[in-house]
């Protein structure tokens, strides 16, 4: 395969970001010259995201090369990026009349340059790559913080935010660096494959390092990259302690970028755990002398228990709703910790796991992809009710706001409660399929000696569980059993943000009756982002003709699945190591 | 039949669906639609009792999937099913909450008057909570349909109830959903369990495939019995999964219950809770308590059951003997009703502790009756409250000259929670202690003087209110709630047919089972035959045997059958 047609390749299943990013400039920069109402920008986002969301649909069969090109196609990047855009027009409905028309432009730009952005993190297969994808998602987030700016709190918001995205870009930026330096390159799936000291070949004992490369890496390069990269992307899923930004800037900025800040850099900041953490650090059985996951393990245990704990108690003492659903993400974030945890846990199957064929690490993947599209839509479900009930004379800032909710406006109420006790956990909602997935993957990571850790991970996981439910329950009293407080509520209800509220509740109560389409997808996505196939056809480029590479490639991917679904292993080569 | 079974689980619930689609609905068509539900349900209830066939020892009125598994691929990515059908121990507790969700409907039916069809909507999703929890063939859907019925409870107690409504809706909601995680842990560790001893590996939610799969399990650490006194063991005795996995499980059952130190939700739920709420919540709610007890803590980890056995001896003989004072110490009718709660399911958790067949024969038709009694007690302190408005002992006084039926309802189930030898209470509790006296002395004997002290304060209470000189409230007026002030009318409305419809079935019921249990106990005795199996061994534990080796041998008991509550029916 050439370089070309790697480049060509790439490009191609890059055609829905590209459409977005170009529709993007297009309405900043047309915007300096005419003067459109608001209504007609945001027709043209929604346009521009259903387009690429047929592109994806599209382009649904194109492969890359693993390890030439920047991005893949693969289940994680197809599915991660049809949420994107899914909750991108979500975001959309709920932000269509948020701001004034001379904002329009480039507020809408903003929105669909920080999708784009998402999309490209979801696929992106390059350490580079990957970081570019994350600042296109910051640096719009600065522009739409202070296009908003109304008074010194949002202010201050904004540039709290600004400070501190940066500073963790740059410690992102430092750790990603030793996970290059670790073996010597910025490829993700080559990255994966190095990692797990592997030979080169299968048939051949003692391989020489391709081209030159080391494939024995250095622990010590690996831990300083784990330690940075989390504390990068902890910012960006606001966990302890990167957390405290969260609740000044939730409260500091619009309703609408509050909703935006709780679900998309929480949404990438995992992929991205699970894309440059999980997936690379060595899975499966390691190299004796390597406890490195162990290390990941640990690592993310501690982030776990202190961001759930603080999280869920410190919003027990919230009156303030967007202080209240900061701490409530911070919380969620705790959630998905755990099943970061288990997705760092190595061993084979033959004693652990729950599920037959499937490693611990893969369920830890797939609890944190399935938990990620119930919290999208569950708490983008609540932001829009807010969102639809409050107007500039009368904003819905606090819990009294919204007492007396389930007489004034029954169906609005009834909204809110559905992803109140989603988020709480309580069947048959997606929240709480999305919970019992993480703790049975919890319990299917204990299996060995450090059972007792993850053991005590779920059951610290069901006690907050059991307090976070105090303070959504504090939310639905409020609005089915108190009086009205103050002025009453005069929500003027547009059709796109009643339909975001009624996708986000109906998917919500439908995840939770009949979940297996999620489990298929991040399944799928789970298996993708674990396979590193095997770099036969480097080798074989540089001697052979290009055919026989492939068919080589194909072969030994063919019988990495055979062996898999034959022994219900995932693929484990005859010598891990050289001697 | 299987078709059956789903229908009756679903038809409240279609039923409420409707009733919350039309909230403009006038309150007489929202009750009667909502009787109408109730009457299907059991009518399909009734027909489910009579398909029954008591011989069958497990669930019945299940179905088949494609792959020839029990029920529909649900989460098949860890293999939790859609699985309904019913044995002996569920069928009875199935019938009954079919049956209590009529004296409901009938007991709201002329107090509920604002926002009624959210109300009766409320009711019947409940029911179908409720129905599905027990005919649940799987845990994960057990648990889902238990956590469900939170839902409706909490906005029943919140938005219907008393003055304290709020906060004892948010206990309530609060203290059960934490023990209910717990208990759905517990649940995940005994399929991990099962998992990871199983070869080839079995992953499986299924109750029945767990009951019989995890004592084949040979692993030592889960079949080595460890009692209190092993502390020379390597791992003191409650490291063990069994006893670890049953301290899981107890969490969310022992509040449900509620046992000792976990029943401080329950008096609060109990008086705030409108009438309907508190028939179903003492009715039907706290038996899921004891049937998680004797579904998953007994059948599944028999030997943390036995492990732990004095612990849940004591906490339910604390339980039987705070009950019955606290409930002595009560002013407020309602409220005595709500501690004598926790003192009878003391003595259900007691009988099925005894772990021997006696006793857990006596907790299981004791589960029943105390449904039927306390709701019986219940929609009659309803029925007082409704014309009073008031439920303190000392502003009411012989009521039987003012309204002679309901006094006749109220003597008949009090006498019948009392255990009066010929009503029901008595086939449950006497076997109870029966067999607890055998199991171990002490405690059998401390729980007669809760019995003794449970026939007194209800005996106090009948003749406060009951008899003595007429007494009723000036204006009928001791008002709780402001907006009751207007409601004043000159005489005390009789006993209205509805009221007698609700209570009528139940009173037929205690005598019943008073004098004919056999029906009953013909039902619920097979499937408990491999429960109390387990236990059926001497006291003294051979060198680590397999419960599975044990089971077979001769039982160290009298053996299972002998119960002499055959005797009292004859």
């Amino acid at each position: 395969m050439t370089a070309i047609e790697s480049a060509r390749q790439t490009l191609v299943i890059l055609v829905p970001e590209m459409l977005i990013l170009f529709s993007a400039i297009a309405m900043m920069t047309a915007g300096a010259f005419v003067s459109l109402p608001r209504r007609v920008w945001s027709i043209m986002s929604a346009v521009t995201l259903l387009v690429a969301m047929l592109l994806l649909f599209g382009l649904r069969h194109q492969v890359t090369d693993l390890y030439g090109s920047v991005a893949l196609n693969d289940a994680m990047s197809g599915y991660g990026r049809l949420l994107f855009v899914l909750t991108g027009l979500i975001l959309l409905g709920m932000a269509h009349d948020q701001v004034d028309d001379a904002r329009a432009p480039e507020f809408f730009g903003s929105l669909l340059m920080i999708n784009a952005g998402a999309m490209l993190v979801v696929a992106a297969n390059e350490l580079v790559f990957l970081f570019v994808g994350l600042e296109l998602v910051s640096i719009p987030t600065y522009l739409l913080l202070y296009l908003s700016r109304r008074n010194a709190t949002t202010q201050e918001a904004a540039t709290k935010y600004f400070f501190l995205s940066i500073f963790s870009s740059g410690l992102l930026l430092f750790g990603l660096a030793y996970l290059y330096g670790m073996v010597g390159v910025s490829n993700l799936k080559a990255l994966a494959f190095l990692a797990q000291g592997l030979p080169t070949d299968p048939n051949a004992v003692n391989a020489p390092p391709i081209m030159g490369l080391s494939n024995t890496p250095h622990p010590i390069l690996g831990l300083i990259a784990l330690v940075f990269v989390m504390a990068g992307l902890g910012f960006r899923v606001a966990a302890v302690p990167f957390h405290f930004y969260a609740p000044d800037v939730y409260q500091g900025s619009p309703t609408v970028i509050a909703a935006l800040l709780a679900w998309v850099p929480k949404g990438i900041g995992f992929v991205a755990i699970l894309r440059t953490l999980t997936a690379v650090l060595p899975t499966g059985e390691a190299p004796p002398d390597n406890n490195l996951t162990e290390q990941a393990v640990v690592l993310s245990w501690i982030i776990a228990v202190v961001t759930m704990t603080l999280g869920n108690t410190v919003a027990l003492a919230q009156t303030n709703l967007k202080r209240l659903f900061a701490y409530s993400s911070i919380a969620h974030a705790g959630y998905l910790m755990i099943g970061v945890a288990v997705a760092f846990r190595n061993g084979d199957l033959a004693a652990h796991g729950l599920v037959p064929g499937v490693t611990p690490s893969e369920l830890g993947s797939e609890a944190v992809l399935f938990y990620l599209v119930s919290y999208s839509l569950m708490t983008l479900g609540a932001f829009a009710v807010i969102i639809g009930l409050s107007t500039p004379e009368r904003p819905v800032e606090t819990l009294d706001d919204l007492a007396g909710l389930a007489k004034s406006h029954p169906i609005l109420a009834f909204s809110m409660a559905v992803c109140l006790f989603s988020l709480a956990g309580i069947p048959p909602l997606a929240g709480f399929i999305g919970k019992f997935n993480l703790f049975v993957a919890a319990f299917a990571a204990s299996g060995g000696d450090d059972a007792r850790m993850y053991q005590s991970l779920a059951v610290i996981g069901v006690v907050n569980s059991a307090i976070g439910a105090y303070y959504y329950l504090k939310i639905v009293v409020a609005m089915y059993y108190r009086d009205p407080v103050g002025a009453p509520l005069a929500p003027r209800l547009t059709w796109p943000t009643a339909s975001a509220i009624g996708t986000c509740t109906s998917l919500t109560i439908l995840l939770g009756l009949w979940a297996q389409p999620i489990y298929v997808a991040s399944r799928e996505s789970a298996v993708a982002l674990a396979s590193h196939g095997h770099p036969v056809a480097i080798m074989a480029s540089n001697e052979d003709d290009r055919s026989t590479a492939e068919k080589r490639l194909r072969e030994a991917d063919e019988a990495e699945r055979e062996a898999r679904a034959r022994r219900g292993l995932q693929w484990a080569p005859p010598v891990r190591r050289k001697p | 039949m299987a078709f059956l079974l789903v229908f009756t689980v679903l038809l409240p619930l279609v039923g409420s669906l409707i009733l919350f689609g039309s909230p403009h609905l006038p309150t007489r068509t929202a009750r009667s639609f909502a009787l109408a539900i109730t009457l299907v349900t059991m009518a399909l209830s009734l027909a489910l009792l009579a398909a029954f066939r008591p011989e069958v020892v497990g669930a019945q009125f299940a179905f088949a999937g494609s792959d020839g598994k029990i029920g529909l691929g649900w989460l098949p990515r860890y293999g939790v099913r859609f699985a309904l059908g019913l044995d002996g121990i569920s069928l009875w507790l199935f019938a009954l909450t079919s049956l209590l969700m009529i004296t409901s409907v009938f007991a709201s039916w002329e107090s509920v008057t604002e926002r009624a069809p959210a109300h009766y909507g409320l009711l019947l999703a409940l029911q179908t909570g409720l129905l599905g929890l027990f005919a649940s063939l799987d845990v994960v859907l057990f648990y889902i349909f238990f956590e469900f019925t939170l839902i409706p409870l909490f906005f029943l107690i919140g938005l219907y109830g008393g003055p304290e409504r709020r906060r004892a809706s948010v206990t309530f909601f609060l203290y059960t959903l934490a023990g209910s995680l717990l208990t759905l842990l517990g649940v995940i560790a005994l399929v991990a369990v099962y998992y990871q001893h199983t070869n080839p590996h079995i992953l499986t939610f299924s109750i029945p495939e767990l009951t019989e799969g995890l004592k084949q399990i040979q692993w030592d650490e889960w079949t080595t019995a460890r009692t209190w006194g092993d502390w020379k063991a390597d791992k003191p005795f409650w490291m063990t999964p069994q006893v670890l996995i049953f301290m899981l499980l107890f969490a969310g059952f022992a509040i449900k219950v509620p046992l000792f130190p976990f029943h401080t939700w329950l008096p609060l739920a109990h008086v705030e809770a409108p009438t309907a709420g508190s028939i179903l919540l003492a009715g039907v709610m706290l038996k899921v308590g004891s049937y998680g007890f004797l579904r998953f803590n007994m059948a599944m980890t028999p030997i943390g059951a036995q492990a732990l056995m004095p612990l849940m001896a004591t906490l339910s003989v604390i339980g039987i003997l705070y009950g019955a004072l606290a409930a002595l110490a009560q002013t407020d009718v309602k409220r005595l009703v709500a501690y004598s709660s926790v003192s009878h399911m003391g003595f259900i958790i007691l009988g099925l502790f005894s772990l021997n067949s006696t006793g857990i024969d006596g907790a299981v038709i004791q589960m029943i009756n105390h449904g039927i009694t306390t709701g019986a007690l219940f929609a009659c302190v309803g029925v007082i409250y409704e014309r009073y408005h008031t439920r303190e002992m000392s502003e009411l006084s012989g009521l039987w000259k003012r309204l002679p039926l309901w006094a006749f309802f109220f003597i008949l189930a009090s006498l019948g929670s009392a255990a009066l030898p010929g009503l029901n209470g008595f086939v449950g509790e006497f076997p109870i202690l029966l067999g607890m006296f055998r199991a171990d002395r002490i405690y059998a004997i401390l729980a007669t003087l809760g019995m003794i002290l449970g026939a007194y304060y209800l005996l106090l209470m009948l003749q406060k209110v009951v008899f003595g000189p007429l007494k009723e409230p000036a204006s009928h007026g001791h008002h709780h709630d402001a907006h009751d002030a207007g409601s004043s009318h000159g005489g005390v409305r009789p006993v209205g047919w509805h009221e007698i419809a609700g209570l009528t079935p139940l009173m037929v019921l205690i005598v019943l089972i008073g004098v004919y249990p056999k029906p009953f106990l013909d039902r619920i005795k097979p499937p408990l035959v491999p429960i109390a199996a387990q236990f059926d061994r001497a006291p003294a534990p051979a060198p680590a045997p397999t419960p599975a080796t044990v089971a077979a041998g001769p039982g160290g008991f009298a053996a299972p059958g002998a119960a002499p509550i055959t005797i009292i029916g004859d």
